[in-house]
C-alpha cells in the first residue's frame, strides 16, 4: 500500500509534482499514466525516498521508506534502468545489493534466473543492451522479495517477448498480493497490464479509477445522430438525464440515451434517420483528452491552422466530452 | 532470452511474513560496500599502482643509495635512507587520490547510487562504509608495501649497516605514517568526492589543491605562509619527514610549525570537516 498526501515537488520555479494525493491499494497492478515530463518518475522517486518532497507526505506500508528495518523487503523499485555501475557484473551488482540486507547468492542466482539473466550475469553491465539492462532492473525490485513494487517504464526497451513476460510477471505478483505501481506513457500496454489507473499530466493527477470505468466513460455514452429532421427529433428525445446538443443542422449529438432506444423513438414518430452510431471510444481516447492540457511537449503541425485538421472533427469532440466527464468523476 | 515467471520454489512465501533474517544493518551495508570496492577494476589497478610505486621508488632509492654508500660518500646517519618514503608516498598519493575519489563519484557517474540509496534509504551508513572500506584497504595496502619495502631495504643495505633502524621512534614514526597518510589523504579525497559528485571536479580540486595550489603558498608573502602550515598536504605530509628536516624547514619559517603528529592532526581535522559536510549534504540533497 502506497499513500501520498498532498505530495509536491519543485525545483527552482518548475513544479514536477504538483499537491498529488492518491493510494496505491495491494492485490492488483496500479498504472501510473502520463505523457514524458508528466511527473511520474519523480513521484517514484519521491516514494523511495531518493528525492524529498517539497511539501506532502508519501508511505509504503504505513510509513516513510527510509523508516523501514528491511527496505528492500518493503519495496523493490526499479526507477532507472542505468542505477547501476557499468563497470561491475550484474552478477556483483546484485550480491552487493542484496548484502546490505543479508540477502545471499541462493536469491542472487534465483532471481538472475527469474529474469532470464544466466548468459550474461558475469559480464560487466557497461556492454548491455537497454533490454538486458531493463531486465537487470527488474532482477534488483525483485531481489528481496518485496511486498510493494515500482517499477518505472519496465517495458522499456523490451523486445515482444519481454513486454509479455514483464505483464505476465507483475500480474503475477499482484495475485501474489503485492502492490504493484507501474509507470508507462503507453495506455495500450496499460489497458493490458493495469486494473487500476492513475493519470497525471503536468503534475497533478487527472484520473484516477478501475480501467474499466476509464474506458467506460470514453464509450458508449454519446450517440451520434444525423437526421433531416433533428431539430423535430430533439424535442421528443430530450428528457431526464439525457442531453442533446446539436453540433450542425442535421446532426446530434445525445447523451445519457442509447441508440436503441433513439431509434425507437425516431420510428414511432416516423422520422427519417441518415445515421445512428454510439461513438465508441478507448483507453487510448480517454488518455488523450486527459492529458492533451498537459503535455510537456507537444509536436506542431507545420502549416496547418487548427480549424484546417477538422477531418478529426469528431474524434476530437468525443475527447472534449471525455475530459468534461472524467474531471466530474475525479472531483 | 528465456525467462521464466515464477521463482525456483524457495523463495516466494508469501508477503508480509518476516520469518527470515533479511534486514538492513550496519555491518552489512559494510560488507555490500566491500563488495562493490573489490569487484572494479579501477580499484585492482589503483591500489596495484600504489603498491608497485611504493615498492618500486624504495628499491631504486636503495640500489642508488647502496652504490653511494659504497663510494664512501658520507651520509647523515640513518635519517638519510629513510627519507625515501616521503617521496614515495608524494607519488602513491596519486593513485590513492584517484581511488578515494571514484569510490564515491564513480557511482554519481554511473546512477549507481540511486540503487545504493535505494537499498540504504538513510544514507548515512552507506558513506560511513563507503570510507571504512576505503581507509581500511589502503591501510593494509599500504602497510604491506611499507614492509616489503623495509624488506628490500634490509637486503639491498643491510649488509652496509645502512637498512633504516626500527628502534628509532622517529624512523617507526615515518614508517607508519607512510600508511597513516595515504588512509587520511584518500579519505580527503573521497570526501571532497562526495562532495562534488562529479569524477573530474573533484580530481582536478584534489590534484589541484595538493599539486598546484599549496605550492603557491609558498611564495613568500606573509598572509600566505601564515596559511600554508594548516592546509591539508603540507601539514599531513609533515609526519613523513625526519626531525632534521622539520627543524631545517623552521629556520625563518614567518607562520607556525607543526610537528609531525600535529601536522597529521590538521590533516585529520581536514577531513573531519569534509566528511562532515559531505554527510550534511547527502542527507539533504536528492539523489
Amino acid at each position: 500500500m502506497i499513500e501520498a498526501h498532498g505530495l509536491t515537488k519543485r525545483y527552482g520555479a518548475k513544479t514536477a509534482v504538483d499537491d498529488v494525493t492518491f493510494t496505491v491499494h495491494p492485490g492488483k497492478v496500479t498504472g501510473f499514466l502520463g505523457p514524458n515530463g508528466a511527473g511520474k518518475s519523480t513521484t517514484m522517486r519521491m516514494i523511495v525516498g531518493l528525492d524529498h518532497p517539497t511539501r506532502g507526505t508519501v508511505t509504503v506500508n504505513g510509513r516513510r521508506y527510509a523508516q523501514h528495518q528491511r527496505p528492500l523487503r518493503e519495496v523493490g523499485a526499479l526507477l532507472d534502468a542505468k542505477a547501476v555501475h557499468t563497470g561491475r557484473s550484474a552478477y556483483n551488482h546484485l550480491l552487493a545489493m542484496g548484502a546490505t540486507h543479508g540477502i545471499g547468492r541462493a536469491r542472487v542466482r534465483e532471481v538472475i534466473e527469474m529474469t532470464g539473466l544466466e548468459t550474461v550475469a558475469r559480464k560487466r553491465v557497461g556492454g548491455f543492451s537497454l533490454g538486458m539492462g531493463q531486465r537487470l532492473g527488474i532482477a534488483s525490485a525483485l531481489l528481496g522479495n518485496p511486498r510493494t513494487l515500482i517499477l518505472d517504464e519496465p517495458v522499456n526497451g523490451l523486445d515482444p517477448e519481454g513486454v509479455v513476460w514483464v505483464r505476465n510477471l507483475v500480474r503475477y505478483l499482484a495475485s501474489e498480493g503485492r502492490t504493484v505501481f507501474l509507470s508507462s506513457h503507453l495506455m495500450s500496454e496499460m489497458a493490458l497490464t493495469a486494473d487500476h489507473i492513475i493519470v497525471i499530466g503536468r503534475g497533478r493527477v487527472l484520473a484516477d479509477a478501475p480501467v474499466a470505468e476509464i474506458v467506460g466513460r470514453a464509450s458508449g455514452t454519446t450517440v451520434r445522430v444525423r437526421s433531416p429532421e433533428a431539430a423535430r427529433l430533439v424535442d421528443l428525445l430530450a428528457g431526464p438525464g439525457v442531453s442533446v446538443t446539436s453540433t450542425s443542422p442535421q446532426w446530434l449529438e445525445v447523451t445519457g440515451s442509447t441508440a436503441e432506444a433513439i431509434g425507437e423513438v425516431a420510428a414511432a414518430a416516423r422520422l427519417v434517420l441518415h445515421e445512428l452510431t454510439p461513438v465508441t471510444g478507448s483507453l487510448e481516447d480517454a488518455y488523450m483528452a486527459l492529458t492533451k492540457e498537459s503535455l510537456e511537449y507537444r509536436s506542431s503541425t507545420i502549416g496547418l491552422h487548427p480549424d484546417h485538421l477538422r477531418a478529426d472533427h469528431n474524434a476530437d469532440h468525443n475527447a472534449d466530452h471525455v475530459l468534461a466527464d472524467t474531471k466530474d468523476v475525479t472531483r | 532470452m528465456r525467462s521464466s515467471i515464477l521463482t525456483s520454489g524457495t523463495q516466494t512465501p508469501l508477503p508480509g511474513r518476516p520469518a527470515d533474517d533479511v534486514r538492513l544493518t550496519f555491518p552489512r551495508v559494510v560488507r555490500s560496500e566491500w563488495i562493490k570496492f573489490r569487484t572494479l577494476r579501477s580499484t585492482i589497478w589503483t591500489l596495484a599502482t600504489t603498491l608497485v610505486l611504493i615498492v618500486g621508488i624504495v628499491t631504486l632509492f636503495s640500489v642508488a643509495f647502496a652504490s653511494q654508500a659504497g663510494a664512501g660518500q658520507s651520509t647523515e646517519g640513518d635519517g638519510g635512507a629513510i627519507v625515501v618514503f616521503s617521496i614515495a608516498a608524494g607519488l602513491a598519493q596519486l593513485a590513492v587520490t584517484v581511488l578515494g575519489v571514484l569510490a564515491i563519484t564513480g557511482e554519481y557517474s554511473t546512477g549507481m547510487i540511486r540503487s545504493t540509496l535505494a537499498a540504504v534509504p538513510r544514507r548515512l551508513p552507506a558513506l560511513w562504509a563507503k570510507a571504512l572500506v576505503l581507509a581500511v584497504s589502503i591501510f593494509v595496502v599500504s602497510l604491506v608495501a611499507v614492509a616489503i619495502s623495509l624488506a628490500v631495504m634490509q637486503l639491498v643495505l643491510g649488509a652496509k649497516g645502512r637498512a633504516p633502524d626500527l628502534g628509532d621512534s622517529a624512523t617507526a614514526r615515518i614508517l607508519l605514517g607512510t600508511v597513516l597518510y595515504l588512509s587520511a589523504i584518500a579519505l580527503f579525497a573521497f570526501a571532497i568526492g562526495a562532495l562534488l559528485r562529479h569524477s573530474a571536479g573533484a580530481l582536478a580540486t584534489v590534484l589541484g589543491l595538493l599539486l598546484v595550489i599549496e605550492n603557491l603558498f609558498l611564495i613568500p608573502w606573509k598572509p600566505l605562509q601564515l596559511v600554508s602550515p594548516f592546509l591539508p598536504g603540507t601539514a599531513g605530509s609533515k609526519i613523513l619527514m625526519p626531525q632534521e628536516q622539520i627543524d631545517a624547514m623552521s629556520q625563518g619559517a614567518v607562520g607556525v610549525t607543526l610537528g609531525p603528529w600535529q601536522g597529521f592532526a590538521v590533516l585529520l581535522a581536514w577531513v573531519a570537516v569534509l566528511l562532515t559536510a559531505a554527510a550534511v549534504l547527502l542527507r539533504r540533497r536528492n539523489a
